[in-house]
């Protein structure tokens, strides 16, 4: 890079050591944090709506256990562990949402058409998917 | 020492600028969930009108259910399966044109009158069967598109407002009615001078503008094999669709695995050499009514439809996942395509 002559000459102190490690610890536990949150639903937020309303919001981490909701006459209950999320029973007709499985990944749903409830993990994380199509 | 606290300064504006990233605009948002036309559907809409846009659009998705409906009793198509006439509206005219059209462009691998192979399959039930073969061949005669017709009531009418079905045909709008309605929100949010949205209408996505921090949406394509997603794609004024045989099926009681998606030509479901097809594409019926007739055609002849769009005033990209695990993404698409590491899938690009 060209420079105008600099009245002051640099030469590398141990501040300087000390501040480029410092960044550099920082960046580096900025990189864990960010990548193990996200490998899993880690900080996912677990959205339960019926019929189009919101029913509970929570981080999935705090969403451990069996958890009832009743919506449009049909009851299921979600159960949470471990970071997956999944319907353990359903009374609705054509048990799509138990067949669909646990999920863990920010961006899955579990739709119950029948019950109209909806299960979502979400996150804020730049990094992650805003929609999945399939 | 003023250079060390220069440094300090910056280096701490760098950290906290980070750390910040997931803060958002000043902008309005507005979110909405509706279960219609057999599905779930999520919209998140950024600007100062786009509770309003949303409230319409769900007005205007609540309309075209009432008349596409095969099942509704009332409904146009309804009407038009009952009778073999109907009254039509401009927008059933109009979406029933679009999808005769993809049907010739696809050589019949789209088609809206496999609805009778349908409903003998009972695909869209809770109890589907496997017919046999004498009442498939009976119902073929009854598919394509020349069994139907739109005609004016009216000589003097600019559009058209009636429907004809021959005997025992019928229509089925559901491979093309969710992306005709994202069309139509597309419409209503231009409208409303919403710069910035994303929706899903049961796995028909439409992404319009960019995400809150300035960059393109990011759209992951579902792993066809196993929970999780097979490839991402950042994206923005688009319409995106998957279809796929592993998204609904039933196994007979003999343990063979019969996935939704009828080959219209054979009456029996696709044996596709696909798992699954995402069209990208800047009109959502088309991209809806491509993606079901490339899954059906199977990765040649969807390769070669492809090239043959490039050189007309239509061309799409596509992203098919092969039942012998590849991903092949068209060049179009190479730029904005991301593989996900933790799928088992080789990567291919498919150039003109
Ligand atoms: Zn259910």
């Amino acid at each position: 890079m060209p420079t105008r002559s600099s009245p002051i000459k640099y030469r590398p102190t141990v501040w300087d050591a000390l501040i480029a490690a410092a960044i550099i610890a920082l960046g580096l536990l900025a990189a864990v944090l960010f990548y193990t949150k996200n490998a899993r639903g880690g900080s996912a937020i677990v959205t339960v709506s019926v019929a189009g309303e919101v029913a509970e919001r929570a981080a999935l981490s705090q969403f451990d256990g069996d958890h009832v909701y009743t919506g449009n006459g049909y009851t299921l209950t979600v159960s949470a562990h471990d970071g997956e999320i999944f319907v353990s029973h359903s009374d609705c007709g054509g048990q799509d949402c138990v067949h669909t499985g646990a999920i863990s990944r920010i961006g899955q749903s579990i739709v119950c058409l029948p019950a109209q409830i909806v299960i979502r993990l979400e996150s804020a994380s730049p990094g992650d998917a805003d929609v999945i199509v399939g | 020492m003023k250079t060390t606290c220069k440094r300090l300064a910056a280096a701490c504006v760098a950290v906290l600028a980070a750390l910040s990233l997931p803060a958002c605009g000043e902008r309005k948002t507005a979110e909405l969930e509706l279960f219609a036309m057999d599905t779930y559907m999520s919209f998140t809409a950024y600007g100062n009108r786009a509770e309003e846009a949303l409230a319409e659009a769900g007005r205007t998705i609540n309309e075209l259910e009432q008349r596409l409906s095969r099942t509704r009793e009332g409904s146009e198509i309804w009407t038009l399966n009952a009778q073999g006439c109907a009254d039509i509206s401009p927008d059933t005219a109009e979406l029933i044109g679009q999808a005769l059209a993809y049907a010739a462009q696809t050589g019949g691998a789209f088609d809206i009158t496999v609805a009778p192979l349908v409903e003998l399959w009972g695909i869209t039930t809770d109890t589907p069967r496997v017919p046999a073969k004498a009442e498939i061949d009976a119902l073929l005669p009854l598919v394509g598109s020349k069994h139907l017709t739109l005609t004016r009531s009216d000589p003097a009418l600019t559009v058209f407002d009636t429907a004809v079905l021959d005997p025992g045909c019928a229509v089925d709008l559901g491979g093309i009615a969710k992306g005709y309605a994202a069309d139509r929100v597309a419409d209503i949010l231009e409208k409303y001078g919403v710069s910035d949205a994303v929706a899903s209408l049961g796995g028909n996505v439409y992404v319009r503008g960019t995400r809150p921090d300035g960059t393109p949406w990011r759209v992951a394509i579902q792993d066809p094999l196993q929970n999780g997603c097979a490839a991402m794609l950042t994206l923005s004024d688009t319409f995106v669709v998957t279809s796929g045989g592993y998204q609904r099926f039933f196994a007979d009681p003999d343990g063979t695995i019969y996935q939704h998606i009828l080959d219209p030509a054979t009456g029996y479901p696709v044996q596709s050499d696909l798992l699954s097809v995402t069209v990208v594409c800047p009109d959502g019926a088309r991209a809806d009514a491509y993606s079901t007739a490339l899954y059906v055609m199977g990765e040649a002849k969807a390769a070669s439809f492809w090239q043959s769009c490039q050189a007309e005033v239509e061309p799409f990209e596509m992203v098919l996942i092969t039942a012998d695990h590849r991903i092949v993404c068209t060049s179009g698409l190479a730029d904005n395509f991301t593989e996900q590491e933790d799928a088992s899938y080789a990567y291919e690009i498919l150039a003109h």
